[in-house]
């Protein structure tokens, strides 16, 4: 098991050292302070001592996610802000490199110490197996954020191989190829397209650019999920769970429980109950709604966009929390059933609108770029044919999403799409589907994008 | 996890053992092709099939390719002449073409170089880069020429058929090449006629920007006299043509006096001939293009005819007065 997790440590440096080994110390850093803190807080029964330690290790991890991701909008903010009352300041931003993965594995970290200082986890004595956790590769630059009390217990037994786990994986990642290939890389190219020259088209052109978008950074972000969830799986891991088809989602609360599941339960357990949660009055259930909205936007990025994006959600979120509609959805939809009924589709598809809207302002530049795109599309060219260059080639991209749509819905109850179709099938009709969706990705592919979520 | 493995291996053997015969196929299908890539894989073909070899070629961009008539040109000096301009492309990868040449076919007598405002400058995307798809895989000079720009990756080079991916293009080749749809013959003798009045992709280009500026770009510059070196070396008659452009576009280009002053400097160096176009009567007739840069079928074949004129002037003075302001 030692030498198992051993290498699992050399590996998953090599993986992040290919991008810049300089990040690496931040990592092993992070890595040395946390085991330490653990320990301490093992050996310290003192409540005060024992929260000093807890907030060393908030303060190293979000200082230096503070510095790598915050500083520069911080710093500018200032400026903008001592402007505004009429004293000019002079500050020069720095030329900051962000580390990939900065906002993955700081979470996790803490999520480490947060849960050793509530004694919900033992801390652990066995600094390998607790590198092999901070750094896990397949899940170390976009997640999912795993906590320590699911993770790390998986390092302090021997893995051995399982043949249907394996296949299982292998099909996640086949799975995750597609999505991110196929569907996002495509959408990637007219969604780009139409965000960067959006003054030039039409409305009805700018909202499929928005629907391009809104599939791109949904197969894009869970196509990484599933290919980092089905490797594990390779390894003899169990990684959490990080999207259930979010946008068949009935109402907002329910998008919610199934998108970047890793990270919205993440706020939920460490900030959103310990304030009070909903247990609490009215007016603190608003403002500890708008704190996790808002701080998940944040969590994605130094801009405004990020942060309106969140508020955004928390107030489609907040009408049913207060009137107590937010846990009415809580089985998947058309349960056993082929079709969805019409109120059902009447619901997913607000919902689905309401989602759209609030990705412009995330994938918008700026507020303003996000505010312009919103004042044209509901304008009279709303009602007119959408026209861009290369509509043709976008046609079949639409083709394809409708394929995947329909193959998403037929999955829903599965742990991915795919995980249950053709199981029973002969071999040789089920190598048949997964030739199918290998020639699919070859022939459909698109140009190369990074990851999205790298960029958090 | 033996059981594991050999479901993987038996999973993949029939893709490796299929994966370069199909590789060989599409790429055959391809290069039969007339038309994919704007037809610029047909001249590759026929420069690696060894079935140029023709006394004189002429290189340069697409202003070589829709400008020069192949046939006319062959017709009245009465020797076999192949138009091998490339769309979109600097010196760099016309070199290439023209080393190309040399290696899979006879070296020809005489090069008319089509030299334009384009020809200096540094370029970094791989504009059409289909048009090498066929004949990439393994092939190291492909490789080397086309390693400084964007668009190609080590797996495109090494893994057989990796380089089609999401090349639906290709496919759509294949498929008519495989159902004999008749295909659209793009290039004759490398050469093609554009049929087509002036449209607005200069009033386009001017509306973005006021005027345009070439950098030169000093490796390419080296790269072009290199090129002349050895065409002397090699006892290969070299005349650079400067083709016409029209009026409004040449005073779009602010320092376009000094790229011909480059050009007649280097013919004077090596005292080549230097044909300029640049005053002439077609600069002045719109009816003649089809934006500023390119001329139509009409004005293309206007101007050979006069071209030619010029070569067999030029022919009968030996030599002498070779740089030419023509009016």
């Amino acid at each position: 098991m030692k030498q198992q997790n051993f290498l699992i440590v050399v590996v998953s440096y090599i993986f992040y050292g290919w991008w810049d080994w300089r990040f690496l110390s931040l990592i092993l850093f992070s890595t040395f302070v946390d085991y330490f803190i653990g320990l301490g807080l093992l050996n310290q029964n003192n409540q005060r001592k024992r929260k000093v330690l807890l907030l060393t290790s908030i303060i190293v991890n979000l200082g230096f996610l503070g510095f790598f991701k915050y500083y520069n909008f911080f710093l500018d903010n200032f400026v903008t802000a001592f402007s505004f009352f009429g004293s000019e300041i002079r500050a020069d931003s720095l030329n900051i490199v962000l580390p990939v993965g900065i906002s993955f594995y700081t979470f996790q970290t803490l999520s480490y110490s947060i849960d050793v200082y509530k004694n919900k986890l033992e801390p652990t004595k066995d600094f390998i197996a607790f590198s092999a956790f901070v750094s896990f590769f397949p899940q170390l630059v976009a997640g999912p954020i795993e906590r320590a009390t699911h993770l790390l217990p998986q390092f302090y037994k021997k893995r051995i191989f399982d043949y249907s786990q394996a296949v299982d994986g292998m099909r996640q990642i086949l799975w995750g190829l597609f999505k991110k290939i196929v569907i996002a890389d495509n959408c990637a190219e007219y969604a780009n397209l139409i965000f960067n020259n959006s003054s030039d088209y039409s409305g009805s052109t700018l909202v499929l650019g928005a629907l391009f978008f809104t599939f791109q950074i949904y197969c894009d972000f869970s196509g990484y999920s599933d290919i980092a969830i089905g490797t594990s799986r390779l390894f003899g891991f169990d990684l959490m769970r990080n999207f259930n088809f979010p946008y068949f989602s009935r109402d907002i609360a329910e998008f919610w429980r199934s998108w970047h599941i890793s990270l919205s339960t993440w706020f939920r357990d460490y900030i959103y109950i310990p304030l009070g949660g909903s247990q609490v009055g009215t007016w603190m259930k608003v403002r500890n709604v708008f704190i996790i909205f808002i701080l998940s936007g944040f969590w994605h990025g130094a801009n405004w966009t990020f942060i309106v994006w969140g508020a955004l959600n928390a107030l489609y979120f907040l009408p049913l929390l207060l009137t107590k509609n937010n846990r009415n959805n809580l089985e998947k939809v058309a349960q056993g059933k082929l079709f969805p009924s019409l109120k059902e589709t009447f619901f997913m598809l607000g919902t689905f609108g309401l989602t759209v809207f609030a990705w412009i302002f995330f994938r918008a530049n700026n507020i303003e770029h996000a505010i312009n795109y919103i004042l044209c599309i509901f304008s009279p060219s709303l009602f007119s044919i959408p026209k861009f260059p290369e509509i043709e080639k976008a046609l079949v991209t639409i083709i394809l999403l409708i394929i995947f749509i329909l193959i998403e819905w037929q999955g829903r109850e599965g742990q991915y799409a795919i995980s249950k179709l053709g199981i029973k099938w002969k071999s040789p009709l089920r190598y048949t589907l997964y030739y199918a969706i290998i020639i699919a990705i070859f022939l459909f592919g698109a140009k190369e994008q990074q990851f999205i979520y790298f960029q958090f | 996890m033996r059981k594991f493995i050999n479901k993987i291996l038996f999973f993949i053997l029939p893709v490796m053992l299929l994966i370069y015969p199909i590789d060989y196929l599409i790429s055959n299908y391809i290069s039969e092709s007339e038309d994919h890539a704007m037809g610029e894989t047909k001249v590759w073909k026929d420069i690696y099939s060894g079935k140029i070899n023709s006394g004189l070629v002429v290189y340069g961009s697409s202003r070589a390719w829709v400008q020069f008539s192949s046939k006319m040109i062959e017709d009245s000096l009465n020797i076999s002449t192949y138009n091998l301009g490339i769309d979109g492309h600097n010196f760099k990868l016309q070199y290439f073409r023209h080393k190309e040449l040399l290696r899979f076919n006879k070296k020809p007598k005489k090069i008319i170089m089509s030299v334009d405002i384009f020809t200096l400058q540094k370029k970094t995307d791989l504009y059409n880069h289909q048009q090498f798809l066929p004949f990439m895989l393994w092939n190291e000079s492909i490789k080397d020429y086309t390693s400084s720009y964007t668009g190609f990756s080590t797996y495109d080079f090494n893994i057989p058929l990796y380089r089609y991916k999401g090349s639906l293009n290709s496919i759509k080749t294949v498929i008519y090449t495989l159902i004999r749809r008749e295909p659209e013959i793009k290039r004759i003798k490398g050469y093609s006629a554009i049929v087509g009045n002036w449209n607005n992709d200069f009033y386009n280009a001017k509306s973005k920007n006021d005027f345009y500026e070439i950098k030169i770009d000093s490796a390419t510059v080296n790269l072009f006299e290199k090129f002349i070196n050895e065409c002397k070396n090699n006892d290969i008659e070299l005349s650079l043509v400067f083709s016409p452009e029209f009026i409004e576009g040449q005073h779009y280009v602010r320092n376009r006096k000094e790229l011909i002053s480059k050009y007649q400097n280097l013919a004077n160096k090596y005292n080549l001939q230097f044909l300029d176009y640049s005053n002439s009567e077609i600069c002045f007739q719109k009816q003649y293009y089809y934006n500023a840069q390119h001329l139509n079928k009409n004005g293309s074949e206007l101007f050979t005819k006069l071209l030619i004129k010029d070569l067999k002037v030029n022919e009968k003075m030996n030599g002498e007065f070779r740089n030419k302001k023509v009016l």
